[in-house]
């Protein structure tokens, strides 16, 4: 087992400078802690698009800029979100992305899409707003938790304990975006014929919906009955896929956004993309008047 | 004690029947609570909290109203009300039970309800609401011990003392439940995401409404389970019927307080939410359960009505009732979509309920555990009226 | 024992920690932990990983399949493709790496977790066990199944049904690849006018009752009367099958589903890049290449027309994210034609055409285009590829050269004395000269504008015909039928002609589902044309390209082992030459008795109707694979009763993963591996520019039953059933050296593996494996049964010399190039271009005939409308006011992702009919009012089994984004099959799932044609079944509730009635 565990922290090190290489290519890693003033210092990112051979995905762009931050102390981490409303084209993979990667049952939900309609005919126009947890700076849905079960890292998140969740829903009622939903206990396979296999699947079927998550970088396995089993009876909520950050990778709503429109990074790093990208005059925040902070930020 | 503690015999099989009828349908919703959790309530997760969480601060209310009527006996020495004043902490017990009952079975982690006392986060208005409760239901019970103790006071020094214990528990008392049931207006009011409960003037309605309703309550009890129909009785019947009256209509001056100043120019989201209240699909619940038979009857019985039997019945509506009042306090403020479009971006298709609806209406389950925490609280209720020395020849007298 | 996180927080809590320490303490200690541990995440591990190809619609988009306990449970993008990251990793990238970058998705491939675990999915072979429809199996074991339906016989005698059904046996009577291929020859010859029948029947007298006819010996053997019928299958698995019906049954009739899905795009195309190509010492026009796509990297304008980037298409993952990033960067500006406000729409310029109106929108963009020469004049002229050559184009037209009107065939330099009988001619300065298009040495630039007399022969130039056929019409009316203002035509032609060649029109569905669509999709190529942009960056292009699978290291055309050669009349008379030609035409003359289709061919809806009218010969077993007619054809529920009778189709079988609206009605329904547990391959569409080939290979352990074919073990599949029914009847090229001497095919990855080495060994190879990446390959298919991994089989299939190389495209999902080779050196091009001739004049369609109304088709678009076989325009009575329009959800995946709960069903549980408030005003109809959809051929229900009836009804949803007078319906509703409907097995009740069942399917409700009176209108040249047009009317059955601000209120009523006593 130790082997094992010690075997894979070996790859996953091998991994990352492998990829690190990749994605840098031959570029030099900055030296830090330099006693004088820097003789070359940062410019701020120009405010279009300048032309560049090099193009990469951003999602490429994004990986190099987590794995930069995932070098420094936690808390001088700051994970923040970008979403471009522009480049949203309402299509709900970020939704059932993250549906899929948290195994989040029916009634629960961490990144709905609004979809709405705006003018009158022939000028109309649709609008579309991806909504995760913002992970407030300041989050109302902390100090109301009864038992301390949910709280703000120092990297930003605002984890949930599913083991210390009781289950009372207030936070769910003091989030002002509605992030916070219930596990109900339900399968999505509920309604479908169920039994044994025989000439169809009822059994295996279902099966995947058996399976442990990992939010959180723990094993969660769901499961119904007079005591549930958490994160069954908790409530529930975007967790920036910390479990895939922490690994290295980016968050799945991010990762599967055909628009491009999802951007994740460190807020605390000039150099990271969404800190180039928040700093234009087109990024607003929802419900900006009520403190929150949040460090999900739209661009339109 | 006295001898004849419930009403007669055709009416007391009825009555049998009825609670039996109540205890089986509630106990079946309550063991299907315990099976299958959450499974069968109506509420969503957008909707997060319902039927029994507006029946819990009913409950509560009607705990807190009953003991402030305690207090004025054992506190600022109201005699008119000292014949049931036993009684009055007893049902805050009772009804304090039933609340706690009705929120735990709301919890989606009830096994884990300790928590509170071993992880409290006092940032938390729940968190103190549990401490506090925690307190007032021990203060409750030494309350009540102490009223029996002086009940059975040998000499007047000793009952003195009593007097004096009781006087000072019920001190005590007065500001812990004026700080939790404010405190659970205020566990509403702190709110800043919903509007409609965001107001200062919560703690106070909640206040008010408790008394209300907790007076109304022992005004019904008194009224129609009163052993013995003396003047006595017919006194204590009126001047109760006189502060409920009174409460009835200091409550909806609040009432009107909190409706006329968000509507005045009918602009913003809380004018919207009043008006889902007033005139949305549920305005019956606000204009014929609440307003009519809660406000309007019940006034006009206490003011014309002959007897402690109108008043009885004014009481009556006014508990009954009052549900509404917290139904339409809990499930507005919850029914409106923070962002627009969100009902819409991503739902739950499997049956029978829609987890991620706006649209509330507690399940034939709700009800049924409902119904089943008020059986439970009536047979306490029965016991302790039966077996405790609530109502003694003392009070009957 | 390692503690984690949670067990030392759990521990905390349980023993009282937490009120000491208080929840700050506990957050502290959290946190504490947090840091540094990077926590269980199985899935960034390349051991979990196996990548495959999606097939939750048909882009088939790359994928990285996540395994976690053996089960698949998440699934991403590939990350080596550029479909799912643009540029993608480089193809050495080492898997452990590409393990941790997931590619993007759209929402239904994410949700195909529940496609392949679903309850309803079929394990066992099914045969009915009551009438067909009736819902009432049993499962009989495989090896029984393919028994009973290779001899036939009295099969369902236990059911009190005497009749005697045909096996297999009955169909494959000829046998002999020699007979075949001289018979196939000889009829070849009486169809050319060579032979007579008679001459034919006294040469094979001894065979004579091989044939289903023979007095029409043109229309095939026996054979034949096998009909395989696919959906929407693959590649790889086509040619799988087609090598069992071609050359192992010798039946001709394969087909697949291409004219319910967009044929008149796919022949449009075909016939604007058809090549004048010499076989056997004669010039015919082959086919070219079926789609083309703007290079939405390189352009500064593109119309999206009848179709989008972001919800269909092909599609989202490859598409969208070129487009949102070139159109929020300011380099791209584009316009979205379409009757809805589609979600590309939504970021785009709105043309609302009214549905159907496309065709006149497309000429009166011509018609201003040419009346204001804003069309590329020196492109046109290029009238040979030595012209396009000197004039810096890749590409060339047939635009100069010259058409005789009166016939409507280009006039041939021979017949002017200027050259052969194989070039053509173009005027170069009044002069006529000889065109050969592929000349290198001779550049001809020809006169663009010709009408004129030559040597007694009328001619135009080809362009000349388009503008007077364009002409024919002027603006007003052009703009009156599109139902858009003048000025919209014209700024939209004027935008599309001010950025040069940076500029294209990509369209699909949306404005060819009409009878008129072969050449509406041509006007919108021509467009194209019309500015010259082939091939140029920005400008229309023709894709990377795949990887040739077919041939290379093994030439699987050609391996097969005795092959049949297959001849005949198709039986829906698909592809098989010109009526005129065939011995019914001596026998029925005009009109013809069901039209034939001698330019296209996947004519999907004509099948089960040409087999129940046994025109032009009776079948005698139907093959249903992937596909679903009655649900998903356009009036195609007029089949069930067809389907329902033994008379018309003797023996049905089905392969399915659940049961199905069509395979419901199946005599033996077999189970099939889903795209994540098979085999498969296919290439992207041009909207990826770089050469690849994307690999489906088994991810998920098999759900279908296990069984034994002739000593190998493997799960029940289409590729399994066929393997099984061919060793049975002894078919040629399966077996021992059914490939080639000591190349045996015995199982599926005999065959595929073969196509993956092919691809792997092309020039150059891809690098071999290492010893790593082997040992990678086993861990990630230790969740696979042996009777689907078996490494030595594996490596037996493909040969040891190759394996290595096989391995590394199996680790990566494919082969693709890298993404910086799409463009040619010159920047100005792509590097995979076209470089040939584009017709703006398809010879084939203006010689061609109708062969019911016996009227000579056009050879550049022609306005007309709506129309029926009988070449009478189809009009409707007034009371049935709305245009009805379908399309697609992003989240749905044709028929068959009502399965996926997480996707389809939560983003939208049930589909809408969309109206504007304006009709809704006139019609009283508001938000949630349910209507029926009623048309003149539909009275708004059907019976799908006995006294079971499925209504057309809705739930009516008001909206601004949508054209007034319209109606749009979406598909992936309205199912009573799928898993929706009850079904009974081995007497045992399965009830269907009721959220299956919800919304409505618009289908039944288009119109009928009247000559025909069983099918859906269709597109003579295409074959195009016409989901537009259809007018109708909404009758209100249901009241609905004003408002909808508080969401779904299913039971509000239950509640309320609670309330309320
Ligand atoms: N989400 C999703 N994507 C898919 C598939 C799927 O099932 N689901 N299937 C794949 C397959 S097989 C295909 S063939 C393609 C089809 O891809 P598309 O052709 O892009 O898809 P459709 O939705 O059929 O039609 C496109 C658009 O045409 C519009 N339309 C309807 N009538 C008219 C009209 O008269 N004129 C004009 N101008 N527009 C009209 C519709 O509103 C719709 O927005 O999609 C592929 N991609
Ligand atoms: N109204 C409306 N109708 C449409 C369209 C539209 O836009 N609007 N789109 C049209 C288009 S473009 C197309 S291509 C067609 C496609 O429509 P269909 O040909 O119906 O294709 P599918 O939905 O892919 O699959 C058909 C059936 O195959 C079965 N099946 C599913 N998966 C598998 C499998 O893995 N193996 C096997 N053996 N069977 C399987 C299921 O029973 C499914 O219902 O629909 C057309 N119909
Ligand atoms: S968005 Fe809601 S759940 Fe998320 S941190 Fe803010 S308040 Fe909490
Ligand atoms: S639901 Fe859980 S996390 Fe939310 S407040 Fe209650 S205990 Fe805390
Ligand atoms: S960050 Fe992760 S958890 Fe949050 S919405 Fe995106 S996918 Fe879901
Ligand atoms: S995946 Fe991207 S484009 Fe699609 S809805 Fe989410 S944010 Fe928008
Ligand atoms: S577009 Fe979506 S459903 Fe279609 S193949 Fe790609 S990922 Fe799968
Ligand atoms: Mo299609």
């Amino acid at each position: 087992m130790a082997n094992e565990d010690s075997r894979r922290a070996f790859l996953e090190k091998v991994a990352s400078t492998v990829f690190a290489g990749m994605v840098l290519g031959g570029a030099e890693v900055k030296a830090e802690g330099s006693a004088r003033a820097p003789d070359v210092v940062l410019t701020p990112p120009p405010p279009f698009k300048i032309s560049s051979e090099a193009q990469e995905d951003v999602l490429v762009r994004m990986q190099r800029d987590l794995e930069r931050a995932l070098k420094k102390p936690i808390e001088e981490r700051k994970w923040g979100m970008v979403i471009d409303t522009r480049k949203c084209v309402g299509c709900s993979s970020c939704t059932v992305g993250c549906v899929m990667e948290n195994k989040l049952p029916p009634g629960v939900v961490y990144r709905p899409v609004i979809d709405l309609e705006v003018g009158t005919y022939p000028n109309v126009d649709r609008r579309f707003l991806p909504r995760p947890c913002m992970q407030c700076e300041n989050p109302p849905c902390v100090p109301v938790c009864p038992v301390g079960a949910t709280w703000k890292r120092k990297d930003g998140i605002v984890e949930i304990d599913y083991d210390a969740c009781i289950g009372c829903r207030y936070c769910i009622t003091a989030c002002p975006y509605s992030a916070r939903t219930f596990d109900f206990g339900e399968n999505w396979t509920d309604d479908a014929a169920s039994g044994q296999d025989g000439a169809l699947a009822l059994e295996t079927g279902r099966a995947y919906e058996e399976l442990a998550n990992f939010e959180y970088g723990e094993v969660w396995k769901r499961h119904e009955g007079p005591i549930p089993q958490s994160p069954v009876g908790n409530a529930r909520k975007c967790t920036f896929c910390i479990h895939r950050v922490e690994k290295g990778m980016l968050p799945m709503c991010v990762t599967t956004c055909i628009g491009r429109a999802t951007f994740f990074g460190d807020l605390n790093d000039p150099e990271s993309l969404v800190s180039e990208l928040i700093a234009r005059n087109n990024a607003v925040r929802l419900k900006e008047e009520l403190g929150t902070e949040p460090k999900v930020y739209y661009l339109v | 004690m006295v001898e004849r503690k419930h009403p007669n015999g055709l009416l007391s099989v009825l009555g049998w029947i009825v609670w039996l009828a109540l205890f089986i349908w509630g106990g079946w919703g309550i063991l299907e609570r315990l099976l299958y959790g959450h499974r069968f309530a109506a509420y969503s997760s957008y909707v997060p909290w319902g039927h029994w969480v507006a029946a819990y601060i009913y409950f509560i209310g009607l705990s807190a109203g009953a003991f402030l009527l305690s207090s004025l006996v054992y506190v600022f020495g109201v005699r008119q009300l000292e014949r049931i004043a036993k009684l009055s902490l007893f049902t805050a017990i009772v009804t304090l039970i039933m609340a706690l009952m009705q929120i735990w079975f709301d919890l989606g982690h009830l096994e884990r309800f300790y928590f509170v006392y071993l992880r409290p986060n006092f940032h938390s208005m729940m968190a103190w609401m549990v401490w506090l409760y925690t307190a007032y239901f021990l203060l409750l019970v030494f309350e009540l011990y102490y009223a029996f103790k002086k009940d059975g006071a040998k000499d007047p020094a000793e009952l003195a003392r009593y007097k004096k214990i009781l006087a000072w528990l019920g001190g005590i008392g007065i500001p812990l439940a004026v700080a939790f049931h404010g405190g659970v207006g205020a566990l509403f009011a702190t709110v800043i995401a919903r509007d409609l409960w965001h107001t200062p003037i919560y703690p106070i309605l909640f206040l008010t409404g408790a008394l209300l309703s907790g007076g109304a309550l022992m005004t019904m009890v008194v009224a129609y389970f009163w052993p013995a129909r003396g003047e006595a009785w017919r006194e204590t019947v009126t001047y109760l019927g006189k502060v409920v009256l009174a409460l009835v209509a200091f409550d909806f001056l609040l009432e009107w307080a909190e409706y006329s100043i968000p509507m005045w120019y009918g602009v913003g989201a809380e004018y919207q939410k009043l008006m889902y209240v007033l005139f949305g699909p549920y305005w019956w619940n606000f204009w014929i359960i609440h307003f009519l038979f809660g406000v309007l009857v019940p006034v006009a019985l206490l003011v014309w009505g002959r007897g402690p039997g109108a008043v009885g019945l004014a009481s009556l509506l006014v508990v009954v009732t009052f549900f509404a009042v917290r139904l339409n306090l809990v499930i507005p403020g919850l029914v409106f979509p923070e962002l627009r479009g969100l009902e819409h971006s991503y739902t739950d298709p499997t049956l029978p309920f829609n987890r991620l609806s706006f649209d509330y209406v507690p399940s034939l389950f709700e009800w049924q555990v409902f119904f089943g925490v008020i059986a439970v609280g009536i047979a306490l209720f029965y016991l302790g009226y039966r077996y405790l020395p609530l109502v003694t020849q003392k009070e009957v007298a | 024992m390692k503690l984690s996180r949670r067990d030392v927080l759990k521990a905390g809590a349980a023993t009282g920690a937490g009120a000491l320490l208080g929840s700050e303490g506990l957050r502290l200690m959290s946190q504490a932990m947090a840091q540094g541990e990077g926590g269980v995440y199985p899935l960034a591990e390349p051991e979990n990983v196996i990548y495959g190809l999606c097939l939750q619609c048909h882009t088939e988009c790359t994928l990285k399949i996540k395994i976690q306990d053996g089960v698949v449970t998440k699934i991403d993008g590939n990350p080596y493709s550029p479909g799912n990251l643009q540029p993608q990793l480089d193809y050495t990238t080492p898997p452990e790496v590409a393990a941790k970058v997931d590619g993007s998705i759209c929402p239904k491939g994410q949700a195909g977790v529940q496609t392949q675990y679903d309850p309803y999915r079929i394990r066992k072979v099914l045969k009915r066990a009551g009438p067909r429809g009736s819902g009432k199996w049993k499962t009989i074991p495989f090896e029984q199944a393919i028994e009973e339906i290779v001899n036939g016989g009295k099969l369902f005698a236990e059911i009190g049904d005497d009749r005697v059904y045909p096996g297999f046996k009955d169909v494959f009577k000829l046998r002999d690849a020699k007979l075949a291929k001289e018979m196939a020859a000889d009829v070849a010859a009486i169809r050319a006018g060579a032979m007579t029948v008679e001459e034919f029947k006294q040469k094979h007298k001894d065979h004579l009752d091989l044939l289903i006819d023979p007095d029409h010996p043109d229309l095939g053997p026996k054979n034949n009367q096998f009909v395989f019928m696919a959906g929407r299958i693959e590649h790889g698995r086509k040619e799988y099958a087609k090598r069992f019906t071609f050359g192992g049954l010798g039946s001709i009739n394969w087909y697949a589903h291409t004219t319910i899905c967009e044929q008149a795009h796919h022949i449009a195309f075909k016939y604007a890049t058809a090549q004048w190509v010499e076989k056997l010492g004669k010039y015919h026009w082959k086919k070219g290449k079926d789609h083309m796509k703007p290079d939405f990297e390189g352009a500064e304008f593109v119309i999206f027309w009848g179709t989008g980037f972001a919800e269909a298409n092909f599609g989202p993952p490859p598409m969208t994210p070129q487009i949102t990033q070139a159109a929020t960067d300011g380099k791209l500006k584009f316009a979205v034609v379409d009757p809805r406000l589609s979600k590309s729409a939504a970021h785009g310029w709105w043309i609302p055409v009214k549905p159907g109106g496309d065709l006149a929108l497309a000429l009166g963009m011509i018609r201003w285009i040419i009346e204001n020469k804003r069309y590329d004049a020196a492109f046109l002229k290029n009238a040979n590829k030595a012209a396009a050559t000197a004039g810096g184009e890749k590409s060339w037209t047939n635009a100069t050269w010259l058409v005789n009107p009166k016939t409507g065939r280009f006039i041939r330099a021979s017949e002017l004395g200027v050259g052969n009988e194989n070039q053509f001619v173009a005027l170069v300065q009044g002069r006529p000269v000889a065109v050969d298009p592929y000349d290198t040495e001779n550049p001809v630039v020809g006169d663009l504008e010709v009408d004129t007399k030559l040597g007694g022969l009328p001619a135009k130039s080809a362009f000349k015909v388009l503008k007077d056929e364009v002409f024919k019409h002027d603006l007003d009316f052009y703009a009156h039928e599109a139902g858009l203002e003048k000025k919209t035509i014209v700024d939209l032609a004027r935008e599309f002609t001010s950025h040069g060649k940076r500029a294209a029109i990509d369209f699909y569905r949306g404005p060819i589902k009409f009878t008129y669509g072969y050449y509406a999709a041509q006007a919108i190529i021509h467009l194209n044309l019309l500015i010259g942009n082939v091939d140029h960056k920005g400008g229309l292009v023709p894709g990377g390209g795949k990887y040739n699978a077919m041939g290379g290291v093994f030439d699987l055309k050609k391996m097969h082992t005795g092959a049949l050669t297959p001849f005949g009349i198709k039986s829906n008379r698909e592809a098989s030459g010109p009526y005129e030609t065939s011995t019914l035409f001596k026998r029925d003359g005009y009109p013809a008795k069901r039209p034939w289709f001698p330019f296209t061919d996947d004519v999907y809806q004509e099948i089960i109707p040409s087999a129940a009218a046994g025109y032009p010969y009776p079948i005698k077993i139907l093959w249903l694979h992937k596909g679903t007619p009655v649900l998903s054809a356009p009036a195609g529920h007029l089949q069930i009763e067809m389907l329902k009778d033994p008379d018309k189709v003797p023996l049905f079988i089905a392969d399915d993963i659940v049961i199905g609206e069509t395979s419901m009605y199946a005599d033996y329904v077999f189970p099939d591996l889903t795209y994540l547990e098979r085999w498969a391959f296919e290439g992207f569409s041009p909207a990826i520019k770089v050469k690849n080939w994307k690999l489906r290979q088994p991810a998920a352990a098999p759900i279908p039953e296990i069984v034994e074919i002739d000593g190998e073990k493997m799960p029940i599949s289409m590729e399994s059933v066929m393997l099984a029914i061919a060793k049975k009847l002894g078919a040629p090229g399966y077996g021992k050296d059914g490939f080639a001497k000591g190349w045996d095919f015995d199982r599926p990855e005999d065959y595929y593996l073969k196509m993956v080495a092919n691809v792997a060994m092309q020039d150059p190879p891809v690098p071999p494996a290492s010893k790593a990446e082997l040992e990678l390959l086993r861990k990630a298919r230790r969740h696979l049964p042996r009777a689907v991994f078996d490494e030595a089989k594996w490596q037996k299939a493909v040969g040891g010399g190759v394996w290595r190389h096989v391995v590394t495209v199996l680790n990566r999902g494919g082969r693709f190039e890298a993404w910086d080779k799409a463009y040619a050196p010159d920047g100005e091009f792509v590097a995979h271009a076209w470089g040939k001739l584009m017709n703006l004049y398809a010879e084939p369609i203006g010689t061609g005939i109708h062969s019911v109304t016996a009227k000579r088709l056009f050879g550049v678009p022609h306005f007309e409308r709506l129309m029926g076989f009988d070449g009478k325009e189809i009009v409707f009575p007034p009371e049935y006011d709305l245009k009805l329009f379908t399309y697609k959800e992003v989240t749905g995946g044709q028929s068959r992702t009502v399965s996926n709960y997480a996707g389809q069903q939560a983003v939208l549980p049930e589909n809408f009919v969309y109206i504007n408030p304006l009709d809704a005003k006139r019609l009283g109809l508001k938000d949630g009012d349910i209507v029926r959809v009623v048309s003149p051929d539909f009275d708004g229900e059907f019976e799908v089994a006995p006294g079971k009836r499925q209504r057309v009804e809705g739930k009516v949803r008001v909206i601004q984004g949508i054209r007034p007078g319209s109606v749009a319906i979406s598909w992936h509703y309205g199912h009573w099959a799928y898993g929706a409907g009850d079904v009974e097995i081995n007497g045992q009740k399965i009830p269907g799932d009721p959220t299956r069942t919800r919304g409505v399917v618009p289908n039944p409700a288009m119109a009928v044609d009247p000559y025909l009176k069983d099918v859906s209108l269709t597109d003579p040249i295409a074959g195009d079944s016409a989901y537009g047009g259809t007018y109708v009317k909404l009758v209100k059955v249901g009241e609905g509730r004003a408002e909808v601000p508080f969401g779904d209120r299913k039971y509000r009523a239950m509640a309320e009635s609670l309330f309320s006593g």
